[in-house]
C-alpha cells in the first residue's frame, strides 16, 4: 500500500499541540502516530518535547567516548613520541614529564569532546539529510508544520483532524 | 525598559535580519574599504621582513619578542568574551546574550584567527612552521611537549576549532533560513549546503539542544585553559617580572576584559551599520557595560595582587623590572595602562553612561587600548631589565615593521568580521524569537495569574 | 611500539638530570675560567669569530644589540671614583667577565623550545640543531644570561660581513648560518667530536689537553680551562674540586678553612638552579 505524506502549518503551538494530542488518542487505521509524525517548529521549543513524549537523545555518550578517547589518546601519543623521540634530556626535567602532558591531554580531552559530540548531532539528528517530500518555508520564519505519513486510506481521516483545529495551510503530497 | 519588544512578529525579524545580508548604510563599505587598506600595510611589513631578516623590526639581543608576542595575547584575549561569556550566559540561561551571541562568537573566531598569524610573523622561519607540528614522520622527530609555546598551539588549534563548532552548529537553524528566504545565487547554494538540510523537525531540535548545551560545557574550562596557557609562556619561565603565579588568572581576567570592551564596540558598530536598532537594544548593551565594569574591577584588583606580591616577595630582579616599569623608559605607557585599565572604566558604573552610545563608543576603545598597554608592559620591560645586568637596555624601540604589522592586523580582523556579518546573519534570528516567544509568555502568565505583581511592583 | 616502549624503560624516562639522574660518562665537558688572571684582552671573542665562522656584523649593528659574540667579555667598574681614597679613573678597577653559554646540565633554555631544536647531550653539552629551529626565539627569553644569538638577517649574503677574500677563511668544519636560526657557543664541539673519533680509534678517552676550545687556545694568560670533568687528572676537575664546586647542588656548601686560601669558585646565577 502506498504511503503518503501530509503537511499541515500552524500558528502557534497551543493549536499543534491540540491537533497532536488528537492524534494520539484518536485510531486511525493505516496511520501511527509515533512513526509517521513530525512536528516541525522555528524554534527550539521544549513544549513540543513535552507534547510529543519523551523521545531519547543519545548525544551525550558520544560526547563521553569522544573525550576519554581523546584524552587517552593524548596522553599516550605525547608520553609515547617523548620515549620515541631520540629522547634527550631538556632542561633536566624526566624525558615524560608529567605536568605538560597532563594540560595536554586535558586539552585532547575537550578537542575530542567536541568534535566527536558534533559527530554524534550530526548522526543522531541525521544530518546532512534529505529534504523531506513537503515542505513549506513558511517553517523557517513563524509557523509549526505537522508532518505526518499514512498510508492512503488514512488521510481523508487525518485532513479532516487537521482542518477541525484551523490548519492555515495543509498540503498533499500528489499521488503516485 | 525591556529587552526587546515582545511584541516584534516573527516574521518581521527574519526580514529585518536578512535584510542586513542585502544592503547595509554605506558606513559597511567604507570600513571595509579602510580594513582593506590597512591590512595592505601589514602585507607590506611582512613581505620586507620576510625577505630581509627579523632584524627589520628591529629586535636584538636582549629584546627578542616585541609588539609582535604583545599583540599575540591581545588578540587572543579577545577572543575570550565571545565564546567564554555565549557558553555561560547560555547555561545559566541569561535570554539577553541571544540578540548578541552571534557576533561575539564570530569575534572570537576572527581574533584568534588574527591571533595565529601573529604566531608566524613573529618566527624567524616561518617556512618552517610546520615543525612545530605533531605529525608523525620517518625519523620518529617530534616536537617538544614541554614547551609552553606548543601548548599554545594545542590550545589554540582546540579552542579555535570548538568555537568554529559552536558557531556554526548554532547557526545551521538561521542558515536554513536563509536558504528558504534567500534570492538565487552563489549564497543560496552556500546556504543550502551549510544548512545540511535542516528543517526543525522536532527529531534534529531534540539532538541540536543537547549537543549546543555540551558544547557549551565544554567551551567554558576550555577557554579558561587556553588564556591559562598563554600565561604560562611568561609564568613558567624564569624571568623576572614573568615568574609571577597569579599570571593565569589574571591573563583570564585581562582576556574577559578586553573582550567585553571589545563587544561594546563592535555592538555599537553593527548596531548602526546594520539598523539593528530593534535587536542590539540600550537594555542590552547596559547589561554588557555593567559585566564590563565588573571584570574591570577584578582585573584591577589582580593587578593590584601581582604588584602587592612582586613588592613584598624581595626577589629584587623582580622587583626591579616593576621599579622600571613604573619610573624607566615605559612609564608613560605603564600609567597610561593603569589609567585606561582601572581608572577609566569609574565611568562606567554611572547610569547615564551606561547607555550613551558616543562615549561608550570612545571608552570602550580606550579599555581596548589598555588592554593592548597591558600585553606590551608584560613583555618588554622584562627584556630591558632581566635578571643579568650586563644585558639591560633601556632604549629600544620597535621599528615601523612592527608597528605597521600591528596596525595591519586590526584592518585583517574588522575584514573577517565584516565580511562575516554581511554573509552570514549576525543576529541569531532563531534565537530571538525564542526571546520574544518566551518573553511574551512569561508577560501573559504573569498578567493572568499575579495581577497584583503587575499593578504592586512592575513586571520585571 | 611506542606504548610497550613507554612502559618497559619507565623509570629511565622518569629521572631528574642532574639531581638524581646517573652523571655523565665518560665525558663531561666543562670550564673554568679564572677571572683574576683575565686582563680583558678579548682574544677569546677573537679566535671564537675565526674558528666559529661567526658574522661580523658591523658597528651599527652592534651598536644596535645585535652583535654575534658567542664570547663576549663583559666590562665591570669600581664605582667608587672621585671618593675619598678612591680611583682616579672608573677603567683603573676594571673587571672583566667572559662569558659564554654555560651548558647549563638543567636549561631553561631547552624546555621551552617548541620543537626541540636545543638539547642536553650524552657529554654534557647545551646542543643546537640549526636545522630544527624555526627561530621562535623563546630559548632566549627564557636564558638568563642572554648568550643566545640570533641570525637577524641572512649574514652570509650580506655585504661586508665576510669581504671577498675573508671567505676563504671560513672554517670548513662549521656551517654558516642563514636567517632566522638561533645559535650560541658550542665548547667547539666539532673540535670536540674530532678528538673523540680519534680517541675511540685508539680504544681510550680523550686526554687532558688532547683538545682545546678556540678560546682556551688563544687566551694569552691561560684563564680558561677546559676538559673532561669526569677525568679525575683533568685540570678542570681538579680545579672545581679544589674550589669544592659540585656540578649536582645548586648551593656549594663550602668549609673554607682558616688561614687557608679563599674559595673563589662559583657558577654563575647558580640559586636559579640551571646548574650551570
Amino acid at each position: 500500500m502506498s504511503q503518503r505524506h501530509i503537511l499541515a502549518l500552524y500558528s502557534d503551538f497551543d493549536k499543534a499541540e491540540a491537533v497532536v494530542k488528537e492524534l494520539r488518542s484518536t485510531q486511525i487505521k493505516g496511520f501511527d502516530v509515533n512513526k509517521g509524525l513530525i512536528v516541525k517548529s522555528p524554534i527550539e521549543h521544549p513544549e513540543v518535547e513535552e507534547f510529543l513524549g519523551d523521545k531519547p537523545v543519545h548525544v551525550q555518550w558520544f560526547t563521553l567516548g569522544g573525550a576519554l578517547m581523546g584524552g587517552l589518546l593524548g596522553f599516550f601519543l605525547i608520553s609515547g613520541a617523548q620515549a620515541n623521540f631520540y629522547a634527550q634530556i631538556k632542561g633536566g626535567k624526566p624525558i615524560v614529564p608529567f605536568p605538560p602532558n597532563f594540560v595536554l591531554t586535558y586539552e585532547m580531552f575537550i578537542l575530542g569532546g567536541v568534535f566527536i559530540s558534533v559527530l554524534g548531532f550530526l548522526i543522531c539528528a541525521g544530518l546532512p539529510a534529505r529534504r523531506s517530500p513537503l515542505y513549506s518555508s513558511k517553517v523557517s520564519e513563524d509557523q509549526i508544520g505537522i508532518l505526518v505519513k499514512s498510508d492512503e486510506t488514512a488521510t481523508n481521516a487525518l485532513k479532516a483532524i487537521f482542518t477541525k483545529h484551523q490548519a492555515l495551510e495543509i498540503q498533499e503530497e500528489a499521488g503516485k | 525598559m525591556k529587552d526587546i519588544r515582545e511584541d516584534i512578529a516573527w516574521a518581521k525579524i527574519n526580514q529585518d535580519v536578512l535584510n542586513s545580508l542585502e544592503n547595509p548604510r554605506k558606513l559597511y563599505w567604507v570600513i571595509l574599504f579602510v580594513a582593506l587598506a590597512m591590512l595592505g600595510v601589514a602585507a607590506g611589513c611582512e613581505v620586507y621582513q620576510y625577505n630581509v631578516g627579523m632584524g627589520v623590526a628591529n629586535m636584538d639581543n636582549p629584546h627578542m619578542w616585541g609588539l609582535y608576542i604583545a599583540t599575540f595575547i591581545f588578540w587572543i584575549g579577545m577572543s575570550h568574551s565571545g565564546t567564554l561569556l555565549s557558553a555561560i550566559l547560555h547555561l545559566m540561561h541569561a535570554d539577553w546574550r541571544k540578540p548578541i551571541y552571534r557576533f561575539a562568537e564570530a569575534m572570537t573566531t576572527f581574533s584568534l584567527m588574527t591571533a595565529g598569524l601573529f604566531v608566524a610573523v613573529h618566527l624567524g622561519r616561518v617556512w618552517q612552521i610546520y615543525y612545530a607540528l605533531p605529525y608523525p614522520n620517518e625519523r620518529g622527530v617530534w616536537p617538544n611537549f614541554q614547551s609552553p609555546l606548543l601548548w599554545d598551539a594545542m590550545a589554540i588549534f582546540t579552542y579555535l576549532s570548538s568555537s568554529i563548532l559552536f558557531l556554526y552548529v548554532g547557526m545551521i537553524p538561521d542558515l536554513a533560513i536563509c536558504r528558504d528566504r534567500m534570492h538565487e545565487g552563489w549564497r543560496k547554494k552556500l546556504y543550502t549546503l551549510l544548512s545540511l538540510g535542516w528543517e526543525g523537525t522536532d527529531r534534529q531540535w531534540r539532538n541540536f539542544r543537547v549537543t549546543y548545551l555540551t558544547i557549551a560545557c565544554f567551551l567554558i574550562p576550555l577557554a579558561v585553559s587556553v588564556h591559562s596557557i598563554v600565561a604560562s609562556d611568561f609564568a613558567m619561565s624564569q624571568q623576572p617580572g614573568w615568574h609571577v603565579t597569579s599570571f593565569p588568572p589574571y591573563f583570564v581576567a585581562g582576556a574577559l576584559y578586553s573582550g567585553c570592551a571589545a563587544i561594546i564596540t563592535l555592538f555599537i558598530i553593527l548596531r548602526y551599520v546594520f539598523r539593528f536598532e530593534e535587536y542590539m537594544t540600550l537594555p542590552i548593551l547596559k547589561k554588557i557595560v555593567r559585566l564590563t565594569f565588573a571584570i574591570s574591577m577584578v582585573w584591577t584588583y589582580l593587578n593590584a595582587v601581582e604588584f602587592a606580591s612582586v613588592w613584598y616577595s624581595h626577589d629584587e630582579p623582580s622587583k626591579d623590572v616593576l621599579i622600571q616599569k613604573a619610573t624607566g623608559t615605559y612609564a608613560p605607557f605603564w600609567w597610561a595602562m593603569i589609567f585606561c585599565g582601572s581608572v577609566l572604566p569609574l565611568t562606567l558604573a554611572f547610569k547615564r553612561i551606561q547607555t550613551n552610545i558616543p562615549v561608550l563608543f570612545a571608552v570602550s576603545l580606550l579599555l581596548n587600548m589598555g588592554m593592548w598597554l597591558e600585553r606590551w608592559m608584560i613583555v618588554a620591560p622584562t627584556f630591558s631589565h632581566g635578571i643579568y645586568p650586563w644585558t639591560w637596555d633601556h632604549d629600544q624601540w620597535p621599528s615601523f615593521v612592527q608597528w605597521g604589522m600591528v596596525f595591519g592586523s586590526f584592518g585583517w580582523f574588522t575584514l573577517l568580521f565584516m565580511v562575516f556579518c554581511k554573509v552570514f546573519p549576525s543576529v541569531s534570528m532563531y534565537e530571538v524569537k525564542e526571546m520574544v516567544y518566551h518573553r511574551r509568555q512569561a508577560t501573559k502568565r504573569l498578567e493572568e495569574t499575579g495581577k497584583f505583581a503587575a499593578a504592586g511592583k512592575g513586571a520585571h | 611500539m611506542s606504548v610497550s616502549n613507554l612502559l618497559e624503560n619507565w623509570s629511565q624516562f622518569r629521572h631528574f638530570h642532574p639531581v638524581e639522574d646517573k652523571p655523565h660518562d665518560p665525558y663531561k665537558w666543562a670550564m673554568s675560567i679564572d677571572l683574576d688572571a683575565c686582563s680583558g684582552c678579548n682574544a677569546c671573542s677573537v679566535a671564537c669569530y675565526a674558528e666559529n665562522n661567526l658574522p661580523v656584523v658591523g658597528k651599527e649593528k652592534y651598536a644596535h644589540g645585535q652583535a654575534m659574540h658567542w664570547m663576549r667579555i663583559e666590562h665591570y667598574w669600581d664605582e667608587d671614583v672621585g671618593e675619598e681614597g678612591g680611583r682616579e679613573f672608573p677603567d683603573q678597577g676594571a673587571q672583566f667577565l667572559p662569558m659564554m653559554c654555560q651548558q647549563c646540565e638543567a636549561a631553561p633554555c631547552e624546555t621551552v623550545c617548541p620543537v626541540g631544536a636545543t638539547n642536553h647531550t650524552a657529554d654534557g653539552l647545551n646542543s643546537q640543531i640549526y636545522n630544527r629551529c624555526i627561530g621562535s626565539r623563546y630559548c632566549s627569553a627564557n636564558c638568563p644570561y642572554k648568550v643566545r644569538y640570533f641570525n637577524w638577517y641572512d649574514y652570509p649574503s650580506t655585504d661586508n660581513v665576510w669581504p671577498a677574500e675573508m671567505t676563504q677563511q671560513l672554517n670548513p668544519d662549521v656551517t654558516v648560518r642563514g636567517k632566522g636560526v638561533m645559535e650560541k657557543c658550542t665548547f667547539c664541539v666539532q673540535r670536540l667530536a674530532a678528538a673523540k673519533v680519534t680517541a675511540k680509534s685508539e680504544g681510550r678517552i680523550v686526554h687532558d689537553g688532547e683538545v682545546q676550545t678556540a678560546c682556551q687556545q688563544a687566551c694569552p694568560t691561560s684563564a680558561i680551562s677546559f676538559g673532561n670533568l669526569i677525568d679525575p687528572e683533568s685540570r678542570v676537575h681538579k680545579q672545581w674540586r679544589a674550589q669544592q664546586v659540585e656540578l649536582d647542588k645548586d648551593k656549594q656548601a663550602k668549609d673554607q678553612k682558616e688561614g687557608g686560601t679563599e674559595l673563589r669558585g662559583y657558577r654563575i646565577l647558580e640559586d636559579m638552579r640551571p646548574y650551570p
